[in-house]
């Protein structure tokens, strides 16, 4: 080959190798942002006075004096609003029959859009639920909240060949020469005096428990469950991880058994995830009965499974990887076998079995199917400590899951879910950090 | 091995703040079951832990797992949105378990439909002709030109059993063409998303986000479910294991509390007490 191919074959290749970093590093910033960006949305936003009042009345949270004179401040521009309904509730009275009827529906949703945006209108009795107890809590939501009321949303069903386009009748229109036609504007000049949006950092997110299956309050319970799993996985899992990766690498003789012993750690390294699930639920909690339900010991117990095989073989590699000559020496001074393997080739070896570790809890943390069946429950109280045998606990991966698919209100709380999942990747991309860190602090350490 | 003792010290601090944190009042309730029932036992679990400090966990993974739950003793109440099979029944027994089962709500399971799709109504007829495959375009039922895209749900439904039973009967099986989701928010999302989609879910996860079509005419409501003139009306239930006494006979008792009536209703389902 001449010297010109050469270096051409030589450039194409780096720019392959640079081209493959560059769209990976634009697949984890499109990745990444959204996350980012919608993820902050449920710490950082803007808050209305409702969203104040919940934090006062459910986390007793908050500037009590300035929160009363805000309200009474808001109810004063929502007094108008009141008194409007309260007159054409008194119209309808007055009305006749079929002109009534026409109305009564139309004032119906009037109604309820209203009560959705402000929270429960003064008169009626109190909400059991908590998520109706308040209006819109998150100004965005406010908006699209005011949009329905003063605008309904109807389909052109008039073209039976297409699929029914949608379009918006103003509300205020329908009510046309009655006393309520002036509510639509009214309300939607003051909205800002009604609700008092203000950019608010809430910290609670990550600290508070949820209120009302996850429609208000923050994702504690969540977080400190993930963490209870994934400590408790490695509880189990690191120490014999590394006895099994020094037992392969300095006591096991070379022969059949090893080989089979090997070859199965490999192939539990590549069983499915669900799997494991299944198995933990068959196993610790149907046979063992290693709780009453599910538990975070449960769950632990069947992530620890999982990451065993990837614990054993970072810390085989990291075991193989001491120098030989330091277990010569240390051999030769008279030291035992087993002196050896606990003070010279085990701290060698320690940069390499942390790393393996961490990188092992990572992937804990972030499991969702292991823990479906043996510890994630959709709603629960953060545990404590104490718990941890007998109680199930939700869990970010698991709620992430839920919030997405299974909640009745999922359109309304995505927010919640991105701040999840947000929540989570920080937590792995911190745990990642400080395997780094500790790996390097080790290795100068152990050089110095 | 300074950084052994850095390490377990990381862990001991770890523990004591978690342990401070929460200390659970002895008492707990631990709930498996059906997503259907999941909202009210959600929300009834919300107020109980509120009024008297036991704790209460929801897991929603369909009504057979909490069967199944109940039948291993690993929940304290299963919640069910179809009664228990015999098969499930025999099992039970067979390991020493006694089901009992509690009324909590009545629920219509709402036929819903894209916003946009002209269809109002069907008849529970031609509901089931479309889930046995026979109508496959909407202009068959009084839609538009376009493919009918069925959704239902897992095997391990209670809503599936419902639907089966109350629409179906038994010896008409649904398609093989019809999509399945995992959950009655998923069934609600996936409509919501496909304007040609049909699918059917408990009473109290129809909003306005899609379209509940009348059943023989009839609108699905607390009312027409209450007296019965919805066709595809159940109850949801509430399994214990044997009667159940102390802090969960408080909580199977909150449907027939005012505060619990509330709650059903505004949820969106129907009281049965």
């Amino acid at each position: 080959m001449n010297l010109g191919t050469r270096k051409l074959l030589d450039r194409s290749f780096t720019a392959l190798g640079i081209g493959s970093i560059v769209i990976m590093a634009m697949t984890l910033l499109i990745v990444l942002v959204p996350i980012v960006t919608n993820g902050l949305g449920a710490l950082v936003f803007k808050g209305t006075i409702e969203h104040r009042k919940m934090l006062a009345a459910e986390f007793n949270r908050g500037d009590r004096a300035e929160l009363e004179r805000q309200t009474a401040l808001a109810d004063s521009s929502r007094k108008p609003v009141y008194a409007m309904m309260a007159a054409f509730e008194q119209e309808l009275t007055g009305m006749d029959e079929p002109r009534r009827q026409q109305y009564q529906q139309q004032y119906a949703q009037v109604r309820s859009a209203i009560q959705t945006l402000l929270g429960p209108i003064p008169g009626d009795p109190l909400p059991a639920l908590t998520r109706s107890q308040y209006g819109q809590t998150r100004w965005e939501k406010a908006e699209e909240r005011l949009h329905e009321v003063l605008y309904e949303k109807k389909w052109d069903y008039s073209n039976p060949d297409a699929p029914a386009k949608e379009y918006s009748v103003s509300r205020a229109a329908g009510f046309e020469g009655t006393s309520l036609v002036k509510l639509f504007p009214y309300v939607e000049k003051n909205i800002d005096r009604m609700l008092m949006p203000e950019w608010t950092l809430y910290w609670g997110f990550i600290t508070d428990s949820s209120v009302d299956a996850h429609i208000f309050g923050g994702i504690w319970p969540e977080i400190q469950g993930t963490l209870f799993l994934a400590i408790g996985a490695m509880l189990f899992a690191f120490p014999l991880g590394v006895v099994a990766a020094i037992y392969f690498t300095e006591y096991a003789r070379e022969g059949f058994f090893t080989s089979v012993l090997r070859s199965a750690n490999s192939t539990l390294a590549g069983v499915p995830s669900i799997v494991f699930g299944l198995f933990g639920l068959a196993f610790f909690i149907n046979t063992l009965k290693v709780s009453e339900s599910k538990s975070v010991l449960a769950g632990s117990l069947t992530l620890a499974i999982m990451i065993l095989p990837t614990i054993i073989r970072a810390a085989e590699e990291a075991i193989l990887s001491v120098p030989k000559t330091y277990k010569e020496a240390s051999l030769s001074l008279g030291s035992t076998k087993w002196n050896t393997i606990v003070t010279v080739i085990l701290p060698a070896a320690l940069p390499g079995i942390i790393t393996g570790g961490v990188i092992s809890l990572g992937r804990a943390a972030g499991e969702t199917a292991p823990i479906i069946f043996t510890a994630a429950v959709s709603v629960g109280s953060a545990i404590g400590l104490a718990d941890v045998f007998s109680s199930p606990t939700p869990a970010l991966s698991w709620n992430i899951y839920n919030l997405a698919s299974e909640h009745e209100a999922a359109s309304e709380i995505r927010h919640v879910q991105y701040g999840m999942v947000l929540s989570l990747v920080t937590i792995v991309l911190l745990l990642n950090l400080s395997a780094i860190v500790l790996r390097a602090r080790i290795s100068q350490k152990l050089k110095g | 091995m300074k950084l052994f003792k850095k390490i377990f010290l990381g862990a001991a601090v770890f523990g004591l703040v978690a342990s401070t944190d929460a200390f659970a009042a002895g008492n707990k309730i631990v709930m498996d079951g059906s997503t259907t029932v999941g909202p009210i036992a959600k929300a009834f679990a919300s107020s109980f832990t509120k009024s008297t400090g036991v704790q209460v966990t929801v897991s929603e993974s369909g009504s057979g797992n909490g069967a199944k739950s109940l039948i291993n003793k690993t929940c304290d109440i299963a919640n069910m949105s179809r009664s228990m099979k015999d098969n499930e029944l025999a099992a039970a027994r067979g390991k020493g378990v006694n089901p009992v089962e509690h009324v909590v709500a009545l629920d219509g399971l709402a036929m819903i439909v894209h916003p946009s799709n002209r269809v109002n109504a069907l008849s529970k007829a031609q509901i089931r002709g479309i889930y046995m495959g026979r109508y496959t375009n909407w202009s068959q039922v009084g839609g538009p030109n376009a493919p009918i895209v069925m959704i239902q749900r897992e095997s391990n439904s209670g809503t599936q059993d419902s639907f089966k039973e109350l629409v179906m009967g038994k010896e008409n099986p649904i398609s093989k063409r019809a999509e399945t989701q995992a959950s009655n928010g998923a069934i609600k999302s996936r409509v919501a998303s496909t304007p040609n989609a049909i699918g059917f879910v408990g009473l109290g996860f129809a909003d306005n986000s899609v379209k509940a079509l009348l059943v023989d005419g009839v609108e699905p409501d607390a009312r027409t479910v209450k007296n019965g003139t919805y066709p595809i009306h159940r109850a949801l239930f509430m399994y214990t294991n044997g009667q159940p006494s102390g802090v969960v006979k408080q909580f199977i008792d909150m449907p027939k509390t005012a505060e619990g009536k509330q709650i059903i209703s505004e949820i969106g389902f129907v009281n049965y007490y």
